[in-house]
């Protein structure tokens, strides 16, 4: 395996965190789509970690099975580039579900708890994909009401092993989020809500073979302020994940940002 | 000839009338719980909307109470708990005011 191709891959373990309805625009939130419900979601997102950049632009679709169980697809496209070049082509597409397996509702409040389940095929280019079928699994609390948000949410990633014998370190992600509606708006009003999330990773090191990648894995904490701008059945969200702390293993750059942006109609 | 038409004009008159008398009109106050953003209540409008003879109104998101207008159609309890249970909310109650 080329030493750019190396770097690549572990650059590009990022999660794409599908984010339906109102949930943080990094971090894992427990909403689901009404009962037959569709939920088109256009998005782009980018990175710079030293001379490493990514950059994808997504389709994500999402059906209401019923009014607590969604699931979808997401179709990537990816830009990645190093100080050695750039590669670019479709990435791997992510299948998802979510169940809402509890929620208490009360006058202007809901709380509810959900179970997330992904799975990241192997289907995208050779340029762009991790080459592996990995699996996430999420639990995500939110309490809502209608001047306060809390999320709270926990990611566990077990990726798998590639045909070079490269496995990249299972990660596990840790999310608390505020969010907070400064005005309070009618149904046919536009709608916004600040949030600022705090998002932790914390990834295993990498394996080729059975010999660890000795520049692999860590941990990195960011914070995220965040916007969701809503409108009767659309929404834009966006958010910049600022790095405030890193411990990563070895020699390997840390992120300096990450960035968010998704359109969001529910039909 | 006249006279039946005049009486098949007089029967089609009131036949319409009566029809018009006996649609049944109203305006339904639902009270909801767990409405705490717009943009997620919106399945809310779709679902009464998708339901023949009953147009959404608007939504009082402070007071948690959902505004509906039916014609000749009734709403039962327990129709409207599974409606709001499909679009993620808790059906509380009804007000049923007749136009």
């Amino acid at each position: 395996m080329k030493p750019v191709r190396l770097v690549i891959l572990l650059a590009s373990c990022g999660l794409s965190a599908s984010a339906l309805a109102h949930d943080p625009v990094f971090g894992l939130g427990p909403h689901v789509l009404f009962k037959e419900g569709v939920e088109i979601a256009p998005e782009a997102r980018t990175g710079k970690a030293g001379d490493n950049r990514e950059s994808e632009f997504g389709l994500e679709l999402t059906y209401g099975l019923t009014g607590d169980w969604a699931a979808g697809i997401s179709l990537p496209y990816e830009r990645n580039s190093t100080g050695a070049g750039s590669q670019s082509g479709q990435g791997d597409a992510i299948i998802f579900t979510k169940y809402r397996f509890w929620r208490e509702d009360s006058p202007g409040a809901q709380q509810s708890m959900s179970l997330a389940l992904k799975l990241k095929t192997n289907t995208g280019d050779n340029a762009t994909s991790t080459g592996t079928t990995d699996y996430i699994t999420g639990l995500a609390y939110g309490y809502e009401s209608r001047s306060w948000y809390r999320w709270a949410a926990l990611r566990y990633r077990i990726n798998g092993t590639d045909d070079a014998g490269l496995k990249r370190g299972d990660r596990m992600l840790f999310d608390l989020v505020g969010g907070y509606r400064p005005k309070l708006t009618g149904y046919r009003e536009p709608d916004t809500v600040w949030l600022l999330e705090l998002n932790g990773e914390f990834s295993q090191r990498a394996e080729l073979g059975n010999i660890t990648v000795a520049n692999t894995g860590g941990n990195q904490w960011f914070v995220s302020p965040g916007i969701f701008w809503t409108l009767r059945n659309f929404a834009i969200k966006a958010g910049i994940q600022i790095p405030v702390a890193s411990d990563l293993n070895g020699n390997q750059s840390e992120a300096d940002y990450r960035a968010r942006l998704i359109l969001e109609w529910h039909l | 000839m006249h006279n039946i038409k005049t009486f098949l004009f007089t029967l089609t008159l009131f036949a319409s009338l009566n029809a018009v008398a006996l649609a049944d009109d109203a305006v339904y106050s639902i009270r909801v719980d767990g409405l705490a953003c717009p943009y997620c209540a919106y399945g809310i409008e779709k679902k009464l909307n998708a339901i023949e003879g009953v147009r959404f109104r608007d939504m009082d998101l402070e007071k948690g109470i959902v505004t509906v207008e039916t014609h000749d159609v009734t709403l039962s309890d327990e129709q409207l708990k599974q409606l709001f249970q499909d679009a993620g909310f808790t059906y509380r109650s009804k007000q049923v005011t007749q136009q």
